[in-house]
């Protein structure tokens, strides 16, 4: 019995970075924004957990990372939902494309 | 002493910077400042001069740049000339300090006055004991900017500001000569020190071309700073300074500091006959070229300028024809009894507001001070036995007669007659001639103005007492001592020549007096206002016109071409650059529309084809390596 | 063909699919529920990849959390206007160009790769072997992320609370 190769669980990340990447920097709705960055960020466990499986050294450390990332994911989430919330009050809009303060 | 000497020049310089700072605090306590720090300039250069009698030359030099095998050097020197230079200046300099307490009382500016003072004073000292040719030239430099600034003082004044600029610029052209020969002399020699060039140009590194254009090179400068013609005519407009001003620049420093440049390089130049014989002919043409034209003169102290373009022809022609110690000891003399002069002048121009010698007349009572001292300055001018001016025109005359030039004799006799001419024509007109209406309200000036004239009175009469052939030639024995390149150039007296040099003086004097106060009209014909002659004199040989057809249209056509050259080329790639960044910049300005989606695009762009050419080269930054 | 390979393909068709139904729905709503298919599908991934424990982890905080969070935060901000405007052709283009490159890349460096499998029996008490590794080996990171939720937390708290209706109200 054959394994699935590493390479099909690279390239199923890369598609799903690829995905989480366009959407991240062409969504205008700033909840959109952040789904897609949780899904590159879920892209990148998928990597992590395959590499602690079929890397070069095989062992339960890409696991542990894959959940710390987790972690930090989840916690960046509840701010940035915290920060559109707070622009949302301000700007009455969650449209990106009049989040441009930056210029100024 | 002489190892500190190098603190002289620091002390102007303090007052400069202190004035400029504190100026408009210190009000009218900056003049006093000023001349406080002028004092112990003065004080310490007595103290240099009198122990550079008997001990030998000081020297200290410290290597200031270092580039591959050659290394420049800057330090200090006292020699017999510098020290003598340093006493000269910083008396000067402290006379004019103190004399312009009186006589810019008042100004707006006056602090700025006294800094720019302490400026040009610091420059010039610190000039006269450069030990090399590059350090002189950057305080050479300095001397005419003080200049500039305070011939331009009366900045309201259009013409004020025209004058300045034309010494500015006019000096520039001598200086640009100067620059070019000291760089040749060190691509020749190799060195900046003067000991060093002196030693290399007795050695006979130079080839006797490359000395001529060396000397020449280094004589235009000396032209442009000393108004030799015929770079001489912003000297004449320089008089638009305050007068204290004319008599710091142009009796004893900056003017002198071209004769001292020659004085210092003789060696150089006694090396070359060629360059001795166009430093007489030059000396010489302008001394009488600039007499002729103080002949007919209107302006008071245009008259005393243009008699100090003549009295500076001498010294140049008696440089020239290996007369050192005449030169040195005229550029003494001359030092006081002009700065005599022009004080005295500006204290009746100060007394009567005007410095046309028309609308003066009869000061002679008014004036009790300013009056005799006057006379003793035109006395030592003209060459009146037993004073100052008398022994060093002397000396003059010897060396040109000695030197075997028959010409340059004759143009110096005619000089010295012209020059007690129309210095006794202004003294008559001015303190005898009919009283006018300025010169009614006329009054004595102030203690300020009267001290300072009175020393240098004092001076103009016994300063030639250094160097006589009758008492001892005490400068001239002491000049040379121990100057190994300069020997010989002291010249023997001739009892004939000395009459000779009275006789026309006395003569120069009674026409004047024939003319002026006794009014005879046979000799008034020559000096019909209406006659060719006069109209060419009072119009300065219509040099300034001259300059005005030819070197002008011919500077303007060039910088007409210049100018060409910018808006195509210079102009041309400006715009072209400027083009090329703004078609960027409307690029990038759409790019930087504020939104972090933008620039995450752009960067994860930038990332997406930095690792693309990785994969394409091989990666692994293989194409760097 | 066996049936880890069946497992696999119909898990990533169904992740890449509902991310790109993600992408391309015009209802927020429609979005959240293709998000929470990829999630999933990816937990199965994990399983896959004899990774049991993070596969729940996955489900519970990204299908449960990060997912309600999402839909809180859409429900409490206004989008009537939701994605009707797109972001200006020339980025998604410009977008598209480096992501095709990117895809490129990397596709010739995951090509390139040549690991010798040298398979772990991972999912051997898996749960066990993480607990073990995270309060030995990763103590102080473990502690340390603790400390980051909560700073997340209070940061969170701090920056949604409405100051201006707190300060009117007191």
């Amino acid at each position: 019995m054959e394994n699935v190769p590493l390479q099909a669980y690279l390239l199923l990340a890369l598609a799903l970075f690829c995905i989480g990447m366009y959407g991240a920097l062409t969504k205008k709705n700033s909840v959109i924004v952040l789904i897609s960055i949780e899904l590159m960020l879920n892209a990148a466990n998928i990597n992590l957990v395959a590499f602690s499986k079929y890397g070069v050294l095989p062992s339960i450390n890409g696991q542990i990372f894959a959940l710390f990332s987790i972690v930090i994911a989840a916690a960046q989430s509840a701010v940035g939902i915290a920060i559109l919330i707070a622009a949302y009050r301000n700007k009455n809009t969650v449209n990106m494309n009049l989040f441009n303060k930056l210029k100024n | 002493m002489m190892e500190f000497s190098w603190i002289i020049p620091l002390f102007p310089l303090l007052s400069f910077v202190l004035i400029l700072f504190f100026g408009k605090k210190l009000k009218h306590f900056s003049a006093y400042l000023g001349i406080g720090f002028v004092g112990i300039s003065f004080v310490l250069s007595i103290f240099t001069l009198i122990e550079r009698f008997s001990n030998p030359t000081y020297k200290k030099e410290f290597i200031w740049i270092k580039i591959g095998e050659s290394h420049l050097s800057a330090g200090y020197e006292v020699n017999q000339l510098n020290a003598l230079m340093l006493f000269i200046v910083s008396l000067v300099s402290f006379l004019v300090h103190i004399y312009s307490n009186g006589y810019m009382k008042g100004d707006k500016r006056f602090p700025i006055f006294y800094g720019y003072l302490g400026l040009f004073t610091a420059a010039m000292l610190a000039l006269v004991i450069s030990p090399n040719l590059l350090q002189m030239y950057v305080f050479w430099e300095l001397v005419g900017l003080g200049s500039f600034l305070l011939i331009g003082f009366y900045n309201t004044k259009e013409s004020a500001k025209e004058a300045a600029k034309k010494a500015f610029i006019m000096t520039r052209i001598g200086d640009t000569g100067f620059l070019v020969g000291i760089l040749l002399l060190y691509s020749k020699v190799g060195t900046f020190n003067f000991n060093e060039i002196f030693y290399a140009v007795q050695a006979g590194v130079l080839s006797p071309r490359a000395l001529t254009v060396v000397g020449l090179l280094i004589f235009i400068g000396a032209m442009g700073k000393s108004g030799q013609f015929p770079l001489h005519t912003w000297l004449p407009d320089a008089m638009e300074g305050p007068t204290p001003v004319s008599a710091l620049i142009h009796a004893a420093t900056m003017v002198a500091a071209g004769v001292y440049l020659v004085a210092t390089m003789f060696p150089l130049f006694v090396a070359s006959k060629t360059i001795l014989l166009i430093v007489s002919i030059i000396g010489g043409l302008t001394a009488i070229f600039a007499a002729s034209i103080g002949l007919v003169q209107k302006d008071l102290k245009k008259i005393l300028a243009y008699s100090t373009i003549s009295q500076l022809g001498y010294m140049m022609l008696a440089l020239g024809s290996a007369g050192y110690v005449a030169g040195v000891f005229h550029l003494t003399t001359h030092a006081f009894f002009k700065a005599l002069l022009f004080l005295a002048a500006g204290s009746v121009i100060h007394a009567v507001h005007t410095q046309n010698i028309d609308e003066m007349g009869g000061l002679w009572r008014k004036m009790k001070f300013t009056a005799p001292l006057f006379l003793i300055g035109t006395l030592a001018l003209t060459g009146i036995p037993l004073l100052s001016g008398f022994f060093s025109k002397d000396e003059i005359l010897i060396s040109v007669w000695n030197h075997g030039n028959p010409f340059l004799f004759i143009i110096a006799i005619v000089t010295a007659f012209m020059t007690s001419f129309y210095m006794f024509r202004v003294f008559f007109i001015v303190f005898f001639g009919d009283t006018s209406e300025n010169s009614k309200r006329a009054h004595e000036s102030s203690l300020w103005m009267i001290i300072p004239m009175f020393i240098l009175g004092i001076l103009a009469v016994v300063s030639g007492y250094i160097n006589t052939s009758w008492f001892g030639t005490y400068l001239g024995n002491w000049i040379l001592d121990g100057n190994e390149y300069i020997k010989g150039t002291h010249e023997s007296a001739s009892t004939w020549i000395m009459s000779l040099g009275v006789i026309v003086s006395g003569l120069g004097i009674y026409l004047a007096w024939e003319i002026y106060v006794r009014k005879n009209q046979k000799l008034l014909r020559f000096v019909n206002p209406e006659g060719t002659t006069y109209r060419i004199l009072s119009n300065r040989y219509y040099m300034d016109e001259i300059y005005g057809v030819t070197v002008v249209p011919m500077t303007r056509f060039f910088s007409i071409f210049l100018s060409f050259i910018e808006i195509v080329f210079v102009k041309g790639i400006m715009k072209l650059v400027v083009y090329i960044f703004s078609l960027f910049s409307t690029i990038f300005i759409k790019i930087q529309n504020g939104q972090a989606q933008t620039y995450g695009a752009i960067a994860f762009l930038g990332l997406a084809i930095v690792i693309f050419l990785l994969v394409l080269t091989g990666g692994y930054f293989k194409w760097i390596l | 063909m066996s049936g880890e390979y069946i497992v696999f393909l119909f898990l990533s068709l169904v992740a890449v699919s509902s991310g790109t139904l993600m992408l391309i729905s015009k209802k927020v709503m429609h979005m959240m529920v293709a998000l929470i298919f990829t999630f999933i599908s990816i937990s199965g991934i994990y399983i896959l990849l004899s990774a049991e424990f993070i596969a729940a982890v996955q489900v519970m905080v990204y299908s449960g959390a990060v997912a309600i969070i999402m839909i809180f935060g859409i429900m409490l901000t206004n989008h009537h206007d939701s994605s009707r405007n797109k972001a200006p052709l020339i980025r998604r283009l410009l977008v598209g160009i480096s992501i095709i490159l990117f895809s490129i890349s990397m596709y010739v460096g995951i090509s390139h790769l040549k690991i010798s499998l040298a398979e772990v029996a991972l999912h051997e008490n898996n749960t066990e072997k993480i607990g073990i590794a995270l309060f030995s080996d990763y103590v102080i990171p473990f502690e340390i992320a603790s400390l980051v939720l909560l700073v997340a937390l209070v940061g969170a708290i701090v920056i949604a609370k409405n100051d201006n209706v707190e300060g009117g109200n007191q």
